[in-house]
């Protein structure tokens, strides 16, 4: 299992955008992926699960990747956040 | 009369009857079934979405074509919505264990998510219910086969009311009858109010009560540019608001009929205009626009969000479109500008995290670092430029040495040469030029400017520089400052310096569409700017109004002044005088 805390820095916090190209990215991999805020977990394929974390701009979530290419998985939805979901330029 | 007080959401006048928004139509025609229709209800319920995810990808079609790769998004959030297996999962689950007809299981899924949705405090995040119901709806209507023809039926010039509109329904709206619409629910930055805007219609949400108060064939006022709804006006408000439109219409006209025109000031000195341009956001609107062609391509998005970094091939594909795109109109292609905050997914030498990003590894520093990224860009610009007869200019950014730039030209003409052994030339000279961003390139630019064909000012991060102000921390924004002496003087200087060689400015930067600083740029003798293609045309048009000897004394006074409240004073009362 792959752990990451992640921390949301683009100015928009995790609206409909971004949570889709989290869903979409998360559905390329076989692992299990889900993202945790606030005791509330969801599943990091579900756009709709994603969008519900409401998180806004400075809020920390935490992934968890489990199955056959968890690191990949992980490494691909850290770098989502880190590039702000690639809007801001 | 009566007035409502909304919200502005997308800016102009609309003035004429109001036709209403049918409420929604999810009543159930049957709530359960037998257990021996659960097969073909799910069957139903699979080729409802098939049906569905068709129309979104022609819907998405529609919208690239006419809006742009911005909203087309939308268009695949909502099939991604459509294909999320949280619904999925849901909607089937009470088809088959609880014995709910499809329809019933897609309106008690909907509800249930919209509950969910509702607890959510930020309001941007409320939003999203509609595009969650706009979804449903469109599912929910497959599934009955009822098709929603009241746009279409509506046959005079109207305005639309109604309690909440999708997004899906907002873009059809320019097709029908529609002059402008008004909502009871929504919000500033609804994907509607973004649609309505990009659209250009007039239109006010969050009025409450709007769909109760309207009756249809009542004459409405839509004024989108204070967020009110005028029912039945009388017939003073009514002629007041008929001339507001009708200066509106002037300006947008007047804008219009310039777009031919060469652009020069009313004593007769002739500048270049040209236009910053991203493909991904192109429209037809914007083709229409008369350019001298385009002022920055930035290419970083092409880098962006892929796992490898693009290569020859996919570069070549995107600027001999843009040069076409153009008409073979010069094009100038900043260098990827990689780095601070644009970072790409793909391993990068020398790329851990800095602490002070703007001031780390970016820019052509990143590229020098990575010298297999800048050949192969180079090599793309240079294809293309062998294969079309383009005019194609190459921008370094973040240069701040004459050595970088030496090296930079090296690495262009090694791949020059790497043509010419194969037997290509480009068709038209590639000019090099910089941007010249850096305070220090500023200052020594008598030192590079021989290396140089031309330069390009980036304003945004020259002043960013200048003032060692971060434009996105808050705490220190407010110094962000086009005003200040320091500004005026080293544009001053950077235009001189360039003059004495004969080598041309321009000016690209969030200054060149500035009306109150228009005089400053003028007056300092700049060759060329560069501005979105929304503010092409106002730019223009002031270009046109401007006296090119009056604005060189402006600039002349600017100089010689030591404070940013002295300057940004005789620039505003400059604007009163001439735009009383």
């Amino acid at each position: 299992m792959v752990e990451h805390d992640l921390k949301i820095i683009n100015q928009l916090g995790l609206h409909a955008r971004p949570a889709a190209l989290i869903a979409q990215t998360a559905g390329n991999y076989k692992s299990t992926l889900s993202l945790t805020k606030d005791q509330v977990r969801v599943d990091a394929k579900s756009i709709m699960g994603v969008m519900m974390l409401a998180a806004e701009h400075g809020s920390t979530l935490h992934l968890c990747a489990e199955g056959p290419d968890e690191k990949e998985a992980a490494q691909a939805i850290k770098q989502l956040f880190e590039n702000k979901f690639n809007e801001e330029f | 009369m009566l007035v409502l007080k909304g919200i502005a959401a997308s800016p102009g006048v609309a003035i004429g009857p109001a036709v209403l928004l049918p409420g929604e139509n999810f009543a159930l025609s049957r709530q359960y079934i037998a257990q021996n229709e659960i097969p073909a209800e799910t069957q139903k319920f699979q080729s409802a979405v098939n049906q569905t995810l068709a129309e979104l990808d022609q819907c998405e079609q529609k919208v690239l074509g006419t809006l742009g790769a911005e909203y087309a998004n939308l268009m695949s959030t909502h099939k991604l919505i459509l294909q999320d297996p949280a619904f999925h999962t849901a909607i089937l689950h009470k088809i088959q264990h609880e014995q709910l007809s499809a329809q019933a299981a897609i309106l008690f899924t909907l509800q249930e998510l919209a509950a969910s949705f509702h607890k959510i405090e930020d309001s941007f995040f409320k939003e999203r219910r509609n595009d969650l119901f706009d979804v449903g709806k469109r599912l929910a209507n497959n599934l009955s086969g009822s098709k929603d023809n009241f746009l279409a039926s509506v046959q005079k010039p109207s305005l639309l009311v109604a309690h909440n509109l999708y997004p899906s329904d907002t873009i059809n709206l320019r097709e029908h009858k529609i002059l402008g619409f008004c909502t009871d629910v929504g919000g500033k930055t609804s994907h509607t109010a973004l649609l309505a805007q990009s659209l250009n219609i007039p239109a006010v949400v969050g009025l409450s009560t709007a769909s109760k108060d309207v009756h249809a064939g009542d004459t409405l006022i839509i004024d989108g540019e204070n967020g009110l709804l005028v029912i039945n006006p009388d017939r003073y408000t009514l002629s007041n608001y008929r001339q507001i439109q009708r200066d509106l219409k002037k300006t947008e006209a007047l804008l219009k009929t310039i777009n031919h025109l060469p652009v020069v000031t009313q004593d007769g000195h002739p500048l270049k205009l040209f236009v910053n341009y991203d493909p991904r956001t192109d429209t037809k609107d914007k083709k229409h626009l008369v350019t001298d062609g385009l002022g920055l391509l930035r290419t970083e998005f092409i880098f962006m969000g892929t796992p490898v970094p693009p290569s020859e091939d996919e570069q070549y594909n995107v600027y001999v479109a843009t040069a076409k795109r153009f008409d073979m109109r010069p094009v100038t292609i900043r260098l990827a500008d990689l780095g601070a905050d644009k970072k790409p997914n793909f391993p990068l030498d020398e790329f851990d995290q800095d602490d002070n990003p703007f001031m780390g590894c970016r820019g052509i520093r990143l590229l020098l670092k990575n010298p297999e990224l800048l050949h192969t860009q180079l090599r793309a610009i240079v294809r293309t430029a062998c294969e079309v007869p383009a005019q194609l200019g190459i921008m370094i950014p973040m240069v701040t040495s004459v050595e970088e730039v030496r090296r930079v030209r090296r690495a262009f003409e090694e791949v020059l040469a790497e043509f010419a052994a194969a037997g290509k030339h480009p068709v038209n000279k590639i000019a090099l030029g910089a941007m010249i961003e850096v305070p220090s390139a500023a200052i020594a630019l008598d030192g590079m400017i021989g290396e140089l064909d031309f330069i390009s000012i980036g304003t945004n991060d020259l002043i960013q520089y200048l003032m060692a102000v971060d434009r996105v921390n808050q705490e220190v924004a407010h110094l962000y400052d086009p005003c200040h002496p320091a500004v005026a003087r080293t544009l001053n200087l950077i235009i001189q310096t360039a003059h004495k060689r004969g080598k041309t400015v321009s000016i690209c930067g969030e200054i060149a569409s500035d009306t109150k600083m228009l005089p400053l740029l003028l007056g300092l003798n700049v060759d060329a700017l560069s501005v979105t293609p929304r503010m092409f045309l106002r730019v223009k048009n002031n270009i046109r109004n401007s006296d090119f000897e009056h604005c060189s004394d402006l600039a002349q006074a600017a100089l010689l002044m030591g404070s940013s409240d002295d300057i940004r004073k005789l620039f505003e009362q400059n604007n009163e005088n001439e735009n009383p």
